[in-house]
C-alpha cells in the first residue's frame, strides 16, 4: 500500500467523474428513481371504476350504489346499458369492474331469499383484480350489516386486527424503506460498471497494465472516489424519506448509516465484477442494470415478504444481498428493534462478509496483463 | 437508393452479431432475465406464516385453525406467550398472529360476541390485507352466517388472476424499452465517438436514409429477439393464452420500437460519448417505465404524474399489448395506442433528423 500512489490516482478518478458530468448521475439518478417510486407505484386500490348496473331501481340497490359513492376506493358510475356493451367498454379499458344488481334484488331480500350479485373484474391486472375483488365484498358486506342490522345470529366471532409498525396501513411507510434499498443497489452498481470498463474501451487501461501501481491499489483508488460520493446519498435519500414521504423513523440513525456504507460497498463491488468481465460500456450498463433492478426490486420485499416466497424465490432471495440490507433498514424506520435483536446483528454480519468477498473477488478476478 | 439502405442495414447486423458479448446480454434479456421475472412471482399470499397464542382450552381455535392450510398458509405455529409471538413478528418470521384470550370460548358457547385478536406485520402491507380477507371469510363460514346476498363474482380474461404470465410480459415489455432506447443511441454515437459520422454524413447520400438504415437494423435485432422470446418464453414456458390477433401485436410493437428508437436518435443527437448515452437514456428510461402503468394505472397515479404519462409510448404500448393479450380487443378498438405511438414517433424522427442529420 502506497499511499501516494493511491491518493493521486484517487485525484486523478474524482476530477474524471467531475468532467464527464458522472457526477449528475450520482445524485440525479437515486433521488430521481426514489420520487418515481414512491409516488408512482400504489398497492393499494384508489379510484377503482366501476359501473354499477342497477336493474332493481329500488330503495336497497341505491343504499348499495351510495355505499360505492361514499368510498374512496371506487369511481362508480350507473348506467342503464346492456351487459355485452358494459363488457366491451372493460375491453377498451374504460372500465374495471362491472357490478350487476338483479332486478328482483329488494324483493327477494324482503322475503328472506338469497340473491346473487354479479361482479365482472379485469383480470389483466391480475393483483389488483384480486384486491379489487375483496374490497367489493367488503362493501357489500358493510352495507348488509347496516341494512339488516339486529338480525344477526348470536354467538359471532369478531375479528379485532391491529396493524403492527404501520398503524395507518400506509403505502409510503411500507413502500419507501424498500426503494432505499433499491435505490443504494442500482445507482452505485452502475457507476463502477462503467469505472474500469470506460477504460478498456478507450484504451487508457493500458496505463494501469504498464504502470507499477498494483491491483489491490488500483481497486482501492478506484471505488474511494464513488463509495465517498454516494456515501452523501444515503443522507439525501433519508431526508426524502421522512420529510418528503414522511415515514416515521424509530431506530438509530448509527445503524442506518453503518449499514447503508457497508451496503454500497456490496453494490460498488458488484459494477466492478461486472466491469471487470465486460469489455463495451453499453453490455457493462445493461448487465448491471438486469443484474441489479430486477433482483432487487423481487427481493427487497416491497412487492411480497420474505417468508411467503415459493420455494426456489426463496432460496434466491437469500443469495441476493437486498434481503439483508432491508431487514435493517425496516427495522430502523419502522420498528426500532436495532442491534438488541439478534438477527438484525447477523444480518449484519453477512452484509459485511458479502462486501468482503465481493472485493476479495474483484482483486483476484481483474488482470494486470493484456489477454 | 433501395440498395444503399439495405447495404446499411446489413452492415449494421454483421457488426451487432461480430459482437459477441452484447449479443450474448440481449439474449439473456429476452429469454432468461423475462423467465426469472415471471417464474420467481406470486403475488397472492402463500406460504403466509401464521403463528398463535392458545390461552382457551383448544375446543373452538383448534376447529378455526385446522381452517388455514395450504397452499396460501403454512400450518400455524403455537407460541406460549403473546411476548414470544410478537418477538417472531418482529423478527419477520411470522406475518400474522393470532391470540385467543381466556375470553375467547367462553364467550362463544354463551352465545356472546367473542372477540379474536390479530397481529398483523403491516409493513406488508397488501398480504396482510388480503390475508385478513382469508380469515374474515374462515370466520364467516365457520360462524355459519346466513348472509343474504352473496357476490358471484368472475374474473375475466385471466381467471385463476395468475401473476406469472402478467410478470413476465411486463418485464419483457420493459426489457424491449431498455434496448430500444439503448441500441439505437448506441450505434449513432459510437460512430460520432470514432468520427465516422462526420464522413457518413460527406457522402452522397440522404442524411435522412442514413439515419433510417441504422436505426431500421436495430428495430429489426429487437423485433427478432422480441419474437423468440414470446415464443419460446411467454408461449413456451408460461403458456401465456393469447386472446387478441397476434398480428396486432406485432405491428404495434414494430411501430413502438420505431418510436422508441426515435427517443434514441434524441439521446445521440445530445450526446458526445457512450458513456453520456448511458446517462441520459437511464434518466429517460426510468420515468418512461414507471410512469407508464405497468405497476400502477395511470388514473390511480398523482394527477400531475398522470398528465406527465400522456407523453410516454410505453403508456400506449403496454396498455395495447395487455388489450392484446387479455382482453382480446377487437383491431379497431386498438386505433387509440397505435395512434399515440405513432404521433410520439414521428416527432421524436423529425427532432432526430434535424439535430443529428446536419454537418454543422
Amino acid at each position: 500500500m502506497r499511499a501516494g500512489v493511491i491518493k493521486a490516482y484517487i485525484l486523478k478518478e474524482l476530477t474524471e467523474l467531475f468532467r464527464t458530468r458522472l457526477i449528475i448521475m450520482v445524485y440525479l439518478m437515486p433521488s430521481m428513481i426514489l420520487l418515481l417510486f414512491g409516488y408512482g407505484i400504489r398497492m393499494e386500490v384508489t379510484h377503482a371504476r366501476i359501473v354499477i348496473l342497477d336493474y332493481d331501481q329500488s330503495h336497497y340497490s341505491q343504499i348499495l350504489t351510495s355505499k360505492f359513492e361514499d368510498s374512496i376506493y371506487f369511481d362508480p358510475t350507473v348506467m342503464k346499458i346492456e351487459e355485452s356493451k358494459a363488457l366491451h367498454l372493460i375491453k377498451q379499458a374504460k372500465a374495471d369492474m362491472i357490478l350487476i344488481i338483479p332486478s328482483s334484488f329488494e324483493k327477494r331480500l324482503i322475503h328472506g331469499q338469497k340473491t346473487e350479485i354479479g361482479l365482472f373484474v379485469d383480470a389483466a391486472f391480475p393483483t389488483r383484480a384480486t384486491t379489487m375483488e375483496s374490497y367489493v365484498q367488503g362493501v357489500i358486506f358493510q352495507a348488509s350489516t347496516e341494512v339488516g342490522e339486529g338480525k344477526l345470529p348470536k354467538g359471532m366471532i369478531t375479528l379485532n386486527s391491529r396493524n403492527l409498525f404501520n398503524q395507518a396501513m400506509r403505502d409510503e411507510n411500507a413502500m419507501v424503506p424498500g426503494l432505499i434499498g433499491l435505490v443504494l443497489l442500482v445507482a452505485p452498481a452502475i457507476l463502477s460498471a462503467l469505472l474500469i470498463v470506460k477504460e478498456k474501451e478507450k484504451g487508457t487501461i493500458f496505463n494501469f497494465y504498464a504502470s507499477p501501481i498494483r491491483k489491490h491499489e488500483f481497486i482501492i483508488a478506484k471505488l474511494t472516489p464513488a463509495f465517498l460520493l454516494h456515501s452523501l446519498n444515503i443522507f439525501i435519500l433519508f431526508l426524502w424519506a421522512t420529510y418528503l414521504f414522511e415515514v416515521p423513523f424509530r431506530g438509530s440513525f448509527a445503524l442506518y448509516w453503518f449499514a447503508g456504507e457497508i451496503y454500497i460497498l456490496i453494490s460498488l463491488g458488484i459494477g466492478m465484477l461486472i466491469s471487470i468481465i465486460t469489455r463495451s460500456q453499453i453490455a457493462a450498463v445493461v448487465l448491471t442494470v438486469i443484474v441489479t433492478l430486477l433482483p432487487g426490486f423481487l427481493y427487497s420485499g416491497i412487492i411480497l415478504p420474505i417468508s411467503a416466497m415459493d420455494h426456489e424465490s426463496y432460496i434466491m432471495a437469500h443469495l441476493f444481498p437486498v434481503m439483508y440490507y432491508n431487514h435493517i433498514l425496516y427495522d430502523t424506520f419502522l420498528i426500532g428493534e436495532g442491534l438488541d435483536s439478534p438477527t438484525n446483528q447477523l444480518y449484519l454480519g453477512i452484509l459485511l462478509l458479502y462486501a468482503f468477498i465481493l472485493l476479495m473477488l474483484g482483486t483476484l478476478f481483474l488482470k494486470k496483463e493484456l489477454r | 437508393m433501395m440498395r444503399v439502405f439495405w447495404t446499411i442495414v446489413a452492415k449494421e447486423l454483421i457488426s451487432f452479431l461480430r459482437s459477441w458479448g452484447l449479443l450474448a446480454v440481449v439474449l439473456y434479456a429476452l429469454t432468461l432475465d423475462v423467465y426469472i421475472a415471471g417464474a420467481g412471482m406470486q403475488i397472492k399470499p402463500r406460504n403466509v406464516a401464521i403463528g398463535y397464542v392458545d390461552h382457551t382450552g383448544g375446543g373452538i381455535s383448534r376447529k378455526i385453525l385446522s381452517r388455514l392450510h395450504g397452499p396460501e398458509f403454512v400450518p400455524p405455529q403455537r407460541f406460549l406467550s403473546q411476548k414470544a409471538l410478537s418477538d417472531a413478528i418482529f423478527n419477520k418470521k411470522i406475518l400474522v398472529g393470532i391470540l385467543f384470550d381466556e375470553d375467547f370460548e367462553k364467550d362463544y358457547r354463551q352465545g356472546n360476541t367473542a372477540v379474536m385478536n390479530v397481529l398483523l406485520d403491516a409493513t406488508a402491507a397488501s398480504q396482510s390485507f388480503t390475508t385478513l380477507g382469508y380469515l374474515q371469510s374462515i370466520i364467516m363460514d365457520f360462524s355459519k352466517i346466513d348472509f343474504p346476498v352473496t357476490v358471484k363474482s368472475h374474473k375475466l380474461f385471466n381467471e385463476n388472476a395468475d401473476n406469472h404470465t402478467f410478470m413476465a410480459l411486463s418485464e419483457m415489455l420493459s426489457v424491449i424499452t431498455m434496448l430500444s432506447i439503448l441500441l439505437p443511441a448506441m450505434v449513432f454515437v459510437k460512430e460520432k465517438e470514432e468520427g465516422t459520422w462526420d464522413i457518413m454524413l460527406l457522402m452522397p447520400i440522404d442524411a435522412k436514409l442514413t439515419i433510417l438504415a441504422k436505426s431500421f437494423s436495430q428495430v429489426i435485432i429487437i423485433m427478432v429477439g422480441t419474437i423468440i422470446c414470446v415464443g419460446f418464453v411467454l408461449f413456451g414456458s408460461f403458456d401465456i393464452s393469447m386472446n387478441g390477433s397476434f398480428w396486432a401485436f406485432v405491428l404495434l410493437t414494430f411501430f413502438y420500437i420505431f418510436t422508441t428508437a426515435g427517443i434514441g436518435l434524441f439521446v445521440a443527437a445530445v450526446s458526445k460519448s457512450i458513456l453520456q448515452v448511458a446517462q441520459l437514456s437511464m434518466i429517460i428510461m426510468m420515468p418512461l417505465i414507471f410512469l407508464s402503468g405497468a405497476w400502477t394505472p395511470v388514473y390511480a397515479m398523482h394527477p400531475v404524474l398522470e398528465k406527465l404519462s400522456l407523453i410516454s409510448p410505453l403508456r400506449y404500448y403496454i396498455e395495447g399489448c395487455e388489450s392484446i393479450f387479455y382482453r382480446g380487443t377487437a383491431f379497431i378498438d386498438l386505433w387509440p395506442y397505435f395512434a399515440g405511438v405513432l404521433v410520439l414517433g414521428s416527432l421524436l424522427y423529425w427532432y432526430g433528423f434535424r439535430k443529428i442529420g446536419k454537418l454543422f
